[in-house]
């Protein structure tokens, strides 16, 4: 099979030659229908901040890479951009390119399953344009089948890879309910920002939002569904808090441990957890010596990220194994797109109908009549399968129109799924 | 039957020992294969010590309470049985090894030291005594689970605070649901030893001519229900948690067992039957 791949990513480019090349949607869309009506009879266009990828299935054979990264040099005209910020890939390996993309073992952050989301939604885009056909749509199936494995059968996607949300994980460790916590986040920048939406996402009870400007509190509160809460008068608060994530500028200690230990009095040994995730930290460090006080600072976090990437590293030797499993079930369905075993599998098929059918209603003829009952099906099969059989065996199978016609026949009579069914 | 009963008597322990191996090689590896086998083998385990006990009282006419070695294989039933029920009902399965080990280490004794008594005292043969002896043998079984979560509780905290995200910090359940776990099977433990205790004064006196109130296992267990009953009262009305109540709970734990090798083993008691 003669897909082609064309590749500049975290590995093969900075990050500043990524986001120049990175496309929107509307340029993914502009890319797609000059690929369709230039270079490729089917594909997919691939774009997020760590990858802008092309795949296809070339209309003629004197196609090249450096056709296709023209595609990606005229929407984005860049100097810089040279052959060696690009990988290429070809049939198979182009495949399994792909493949190691959705399962996440090519993520910059090893397991990161969103780029799954961003795989369907490009797929949704080809498909809506056209440019999906027979086997990109398999490809995409078994992509898809990949991905799912290997978050499922593995731990590649296990456990948090961000600072951010290793807070959430450790205080998950503390707290069973989150829904029955109150939160506040001090700060309204990215971090905070971050940090409120795993928050959010946890269902926290109760989320309040405070800053140093009121008004960069209350837009940040607007867009997570957060009430704020004075500046001025936080420190009075504290004790109504069971989760303080502080992620702010201040250039020195925001909360003293006499701040925490007074709010703590207050709390009646209720636990409180404290992410400081601010450089330079927020919360006095010694503030940990306190009972049921649980303060962690981006250090701590730190150890947690690491311990979970070097957890996820050691699984992708699973997920390489389930990857030559999908490509060799792949490569079955793609060999089986000739005309021998097309024909075999359709006959098959129709034999087996034709056998279950008589062995029901066999003893509805007389002994004698069974030997005939057996030779009339037969004849009947045999002659419904003559003209396809002989349209089959006429059709050429190296070329692209000769594997979309068996791959039609194949689908519509659910040759591949009467097997897998067996 | 004497010989199937010897038999399970060595077998039981080392049932518990595997049941121990497969929960804590599933807790060391985390596999998902592990799930429904571990779960699966406890439950046969329970299964037959189930019918050891019935087997017992058939050819033994007396239920197996009548002295302490017979009251631990009892006691390790009832912990095994209930860490199973937790484990069925709350789906938390990361403690069960820290849970199976104290079984095993009561059938283990058990084993080694029961008895084939024939010949009982009639009072020990009594519904009442039988209701009075299960209802603190529950009263105990809650307080040892309580003080493994307890404990769990405990290491959890000190992994947390000092930033150490092992396999405590991976596997065990978050502190919250420790110390839920910890606090529940400590008010279901309070509340059989107290019907224990209203057993024992109601009736006790009545069978047992030399009864005292100042008896070393009668102190002993007033002792234990009363740092009990501190326990879940200070939750109740001053609203403690956290370490202070587990701490709470370890101990009033190692008071029982203490309280029990005192009046079982040094001091002569109405409790001793033989």
């Amino acid at each position: 099979m003669n897909l082609i791949a064309v590749s500049i990513n975290h590995r093969t480019a900075p990050v500043d030659l990524r986001e120049a090349v990175f496309l929107s949607e509307d340029e993914i869309r502009a890319v797609t229908k000059k690929a369709k009506e230039e270079l490729f009879k089917e594909g997919l266009v691939l774009s997020t901040c760590n990858r802008t990828e092309i795949f296809g299935i070339p209309a003629n054979s004197e196609l090249s890479h450096l056709n296709i990264k023209g595609l990606i040099t005229d929407v984005k005209p860049l100097k810089q951009i040279s052959d060696e910020y690009f990988e290429n890939f070809i049939s198979r390996d182009a495949v399994k390119h792909l493949f190691s993309i959705v399962s996440g073992i090519d993520s910059m952050l090893i397991g990161d399953n969103q780029i799954f989301k961003q795989i369907k939604k490009s797929f949704q885009i080809a498909e809506e344009m056209g440019f999906v056909g027979f086997l990109m749509k398999r490809i995409f199936d078994s992509a898809i089948k990949t991905g799912k494995r290997a978050i499922s059968e593995t731990k590649i996607s296990d456990g948090a890879v961000t600072v951010s949300y290793a807070a959430v994980q450790l205080i998950e460790k503390i707290f069973f309910n989150l829904s029955k916590k109150s939160a506040l986040v001090i700060g309204a920048g990215e971090t905070s920002e971050i940090a409120a939406k795993h928050l959010n996402d946890k269902n926290i009870g109760k989320l309040t939002i405070t800053n140093r400007t009121f008004e960069k509190a209350e837009k940040l509160a607007g867009k997570i569904n957060a009430s704020v809460l004075n500046f001025s008068d936080f420190k009075n608060s504290l004790h109504n808090y069971d989760i303080i994530i502080s992620a702010t500028s201040a250039p020195g200690i925001l909360l003293s441990k006499e701040d925490i230990k007074s709010s703590m009095k207050k709390r009646i040994s209720k636990p409180m957890v404290l992410m400081d995730i601010a450089l330079p930290r927020d919360v006095d460090p010694e503030t940990k010596k306190i009972e049921s006080v649980f303060y962690h600072d981006i250090d701590s976090l730190k150890i947690i990220v690491e311990q979970n990437l070097a957890i996820r590293k050691a699984e992708i030797p699973k997920v390489e194994k389930i990857i030559e499993e999908e490509l060799y079930s792949f490569y079955e369905w793609y060999n089986s797109l000739q005309a021998a075993p097309t024909i075999k599998g359709l006959r098959e098929m129709f034999e087996s109908i034709r056998a279950e059918e008589v062995e029901k209603n066999i003893n509805k003829f007389s002994v004698e009549d069974r030997e005939k009952l057996e030779i009339v099906t037969k004849r009947i099969i045999n002659k419904i399968l003559h003209h396809p059989t002989a349209e089959l065996k006429k059709t050429d199978e190296t070329e692209y129109s000769g594997a979309a016609r068996f791959g039609i026949i194949r689908s519509l009579f659910g040759i591949d799924s009467t097997k897998e069914e067996k | 039957m004497v010989s199937l009963i010897h038999f399970l008597n060595i077998l039981l322990p080392l049932l518990y020992f595997f049941s121990f191996l497969i929960y804590f090689y599933d807790f060391m590896r985390d596999e998902k294969k592990f799930i429904n086998v571990k779960r699966i083998f406890l439950f046969l385990t329970l299964l037959i010590h189930v019918i050891y006990v019935i087997v017992r009282i058939i050819k033994f006419d007396h239920p197996p309470i009548t002295n302490v070695f017979e009251i631990f294989t009892i006691i390790s039933f009832a912990i095994g049985f209930s860490y199973f029920i937790l484990e069925l009902v709350t789906d938390i399965r990361g403690t069960g090894p820290f849970i199976i080990i104290i079984s095993f280490i009561f059938q283990l004794i058990s084993s080694l030291f029961i008895q084939d008594l024939l010949e009982v005292k009639d009072v020990l043969r009594s519904s009442l005594l039988g209701a009075h002896v299960i209802s603190a043998l529950l009263g105990y079984a809650g307080f040892t689970i309580s003080a493994v979560y307890g404990f769990l509780y405990l290491v959890l905290y000190k992994d947390i605070k000092l930033n150490k995200f092992g396999l405590i910090f991976n596997r065990l359940p978050n502190l919250e649901v420790l110390e839920r776990l910890s606090l529940y099977s400590a008010v279901i433990g309070f509340i059989s030893l107290t019907i224990a205790i209203v057993i024992g004064v109601i009736w006790l006196p009545s069978a047992f001519p030399d009864f005292s109130y100042l008896d070393p296992k009668l102190i002993g267990t007033s002792l234990v229900w009363i740092l009990y009953a501190i326990g879940i009262a200070s939750k109740v009305l001053i609203r403690w948690r956290g370490r202070k109540l587990v701490l709470l709970s370890i101990t009033g734990f190692v008071v029982s067992i203490l309280s029990t090798f005192l009046s079982n083993f040094l001091a002569r008691s109405f409790h001793s039957f033989y």
